[in-house]
């Protein structure tokens, strides 16, 4: 079997062994407490929470490690609230306001996505090797905001490789220990995957026309409209709409994630990723009910179960025991930039 | 003496290795197969906060780490200084002090929402200075021509007409004052925007059956005006933000939405709140003037029932709407005449 002196190729396991009482009571004291110090807490709050699910996330049988301290975070914090109240505010005195905001936080981007990406890296182990992130603003300008403005003037059809480029850029400045990671990812898959993503909305679209024009020609025929029925009808498309929304968010994050995870090599070792849309829309569906349900006390329960889908669906394959891996100092650095995407959402995942 | 056993990590390479520990008064012994004893003074090794259900981390003054599941040990040897990881800890480890918490969390929350914000927005929205206020709404109208109005369709006579009839209708009227102001939008409305602007759309005008109900439209929004009512709304609901902000941050993506359903609600709470309200300023003002609020309810009526002829089975929309159920309001007017 073991032909020409090739080792075999092993698979390292990703695992999430988390628990939802715990975690739920990690999550409700960071809730109450962050309460009565009128949000101070929060930062500490996360920290925890982060602590708690970094180390139930395993690989060959040892948890990560989160570093960060809760001042970086508080710090953080602090000048994404300005800005988000800046924001909230600047709506009600001034609409226009609102547009130069969303500019000017456009153009912050970049920066964004490096201080985010640094912090992050900087702040997560695994057996006390740190991660590193080495990008530069300037290059992510260009293919944030470059690839960005080149995907808007072609119509969408540079999209899916500006999409590639950015998950390239960000994959490849991270380093683990003195290991740098490396990105094999080609625009092929992501063309498919939007292709397909927007063969379903079209898909839906004309469904919809069709199903509303039956609707329609129904209660004609009926001469006027059922009383009560009509009501409950109306919402038929409107349901439609938000299942094809969480169907088609399901498939591309299902895709892109697999074909980015896919795509990261650390030294001889590649990442094998497995996740499914259909698994995905069945996640997304039943979190909603859950939280509505519960008045979002689900929301803990919620986040365990995704950490562990995620990990149980993600391997290492390759030939090296991931232990040869070298260590490098930790270098001090603020969490503002990954406050601010956390809070505005800003989409800087992999 | 305590001993316990752990995984120390150099930071060089990704491997564990078994070590024993061992304290000795102030010297803490460490072993391994692999490597030679030695001591370490214990105030030089730090331990992480304690988290219930995580692995105690130890690191030692060379960057090494050490990985143990021996939590009463670590517990004994290293007690946490910082006061609020003790409390989150303790908190943590015991169902009924997380419950409790969330118990009290929850009915914090309820007093924010229905007392706090509301009278801490009162006052604030009164200091803000009328310059900023007037500002507001001149940016507010301005966008709405832009949007969903289009210059009134009503003669230069009938405009003077109604104009002399609020004129006197305001005469002696406390500060603020307003300024009416006439606007074609398809339906039927009547709005108060900061600073004092009322605006009474065509339609409106062409609703209402007489003067008295012109009148009551614009008691009510006055009412609107005198309240402060735009800028408290604003207030508040930029206060909600912040709170959704606070509680839901772990929110993303699809469940934002779960998130954010609530906070619609809360709006319109706040919304039906401040109708109420104008109602019962506009049912004082027409008294005053010798009118009865008796008009007010006969045009509620006739409106909502030209609205439910033209779609009967909206019970969503009157759900969400901001106005309180309209059948209640015409009651209370009804009450009041």
């Amino acid at each position: 079997m073991n032909d020409r002196g090739t080792m075999p190729l092993t698979t390292y396991r990703f695992d999430f062994t988390g628990r939802n009482g715990e975690y739920f009571r990690i999550w409700i004291v960071s809730l109450f407490l962050s309460i009565a110090t009128l949000g101070i807490y929060s930062a500490w709050g996360k920290v925890r929470k982060k602590r708690y699910l970094y180390s139930h996330t395993e690989l060959d049988g040892t948890g990560f490690e989160f570093r960060a301290t809760p001042l970086a975070i508080l710090r953080g914090r602090v000048i994404a609230l300005v800005l988000l109240g800046g924001f909230a505010l600047s709506s009600h005195v001034l609409p226009i306001m609102q547009l130069v905001f969303i500019l000017i936080l456009l153009a912050l981007t970049p920066w964004i996505v490096v201080a985010a990406s640094r912090f992050n890296a900087r702040n997560s182990a695994w057996r006390n090797i740190t991660f590193g992130f080495d990008g530069r603003v300037g290059e992510a300008a260009r293919v944030f905001l470059g690839f960005g403005a080149l995907a808007v003037i072609s119509l969408g059809f540079v999209y899916p490789y500006a999409r590639m480029r950015r998950a390239r850029y960000i994959i490849e400045h991270h380093r683990f220990g003195e290991t740098r990671i490396r990105a094999d990812l080609l625009p092929g898959g992501f063309y498919l995957a939007y292709l397909l993503a927007t063969l379903m909305i079209v898909g839906t679209m004309i469904l919809l026309v069709a199903v509303t024009t039956a609707m329609v020609l129904v209660s004609g025929a009926a001469g006027k409209q059922p009383s009560g029925g009509s009501g409950a009808l109306a919402l038929v498309p409107i349901a439609m709409v938000y299942i094809i929304y969480i169907a088609v968010f399901a498939f591309l994050r299902a895709q892109i994630g697999n074909l980015t995870l896919n795509g990261v090599v650390v030294g001889p070792l590649r990442c094998r990723s497995t996740l499914r849309a259909r698994d995905l829309v069945w996640l997304y569906m039943s979190n909603i009910v859950a939280i509505l349900a519960t008045v979002g006390l689900a929301t803990a329960w919620v986040t365990i179960r995704m950490a562990r889908y995620r990990a149980r669906n993600l391997y290492l394959v390759g030939e090296a025991a991931p232990e040869d891996y070298a260590g490098a100092a930790a270098v001090h650095i603020g969490a503002t930039g990954s406050e601010v995407s956390d809070l505005f959402d800003v989409d800087i995942s992999l | 003496m305590t001993a316990f056993e752990g995984m120390l990590f150099d930071g060089v390479r990704a491997t564990g290795l078994p070590v024993q520990l061992e304290a000795r008064g102030d010297e803490v012994l460490i072993a391994g197969a692999a490597l030679p004893p030695r001591s370490i003074n214990r105030d030089q090794i730090t331990a992480d906060a304690p988290i219930p259900g995580v692995p105690r981390l130890l690191r030692l003054p060379g960057g090494e780490l050490i990985e143990t599941d021996a939590h009463d040990a670590v517990a004994a040897l290293w007690p946490p200084k910082d006061i609020l990881a003790r409390a989150a800890f303790a908190m943590e480890s015991r169902w009924w002090a997380a419950l409790t918490g969330l118990a009290v969390t929850a009915l914090s929350v309820w007093l924010i929402v229905a007392f706090v914000l509301p009278f801490a927005a009162e006052p604030v929205s009164k200091r803000i200075s009328p310059g900023v206020e007037a500002y507001m709404g001149k940016q507010t109208l301005a966008l709405l021509d832009r949007t969903i109005f289009s210059p009134s369709a009503l003669s230069e006579e009938e405009t003077d007409d109604y104009q002399e009839k609020y004129a006197q209708f305001v005469d002696g009227e406390d500060e603020p004052s307003t300024r009416l102001e006439f606007r074609a939008a398809g339906t039927p409305n009547a709005l108060a925007l900061p600073g004092g602007i009322i605006i009474v759309t065509d339609e409106m005008v062409h609703a209402t059956a007489n003067d008295a109900e012109f009148l009551a439209v614009v008691a009510h929004e006055i009412g609107h005006v005198r309240g402060h009512h735009a800028m408290r709304l604003v207030l508040q609901d930029s206060g909600l933000a912040v709170l959704m902000t606070a509680l839901a941050g772990d929110a993303v993506g699809t469940t934002l939405l779960a998130a954010a359903l609530p906070a619609v609600l809360l709006k319109t709470r706040y919304s039906r709140q401040f109708e109420s309200e104008a109602d019962d300023y506009a049912f004082a003002m027409l008294k005053r003037h010798g009118e009865s609020p008796k008009a007010f309810a006969d045009l509620m009526r006739r409106l909502s029932l030209e609205h439910h002829a033209d779609d009967e089975s909206d019970t969503l929309h009157r759900y969400l709407s901001t106005h309180p159920a309209t059948e209640e309001r015409i009651r209370r007017a009804e009450r009041e005449q």
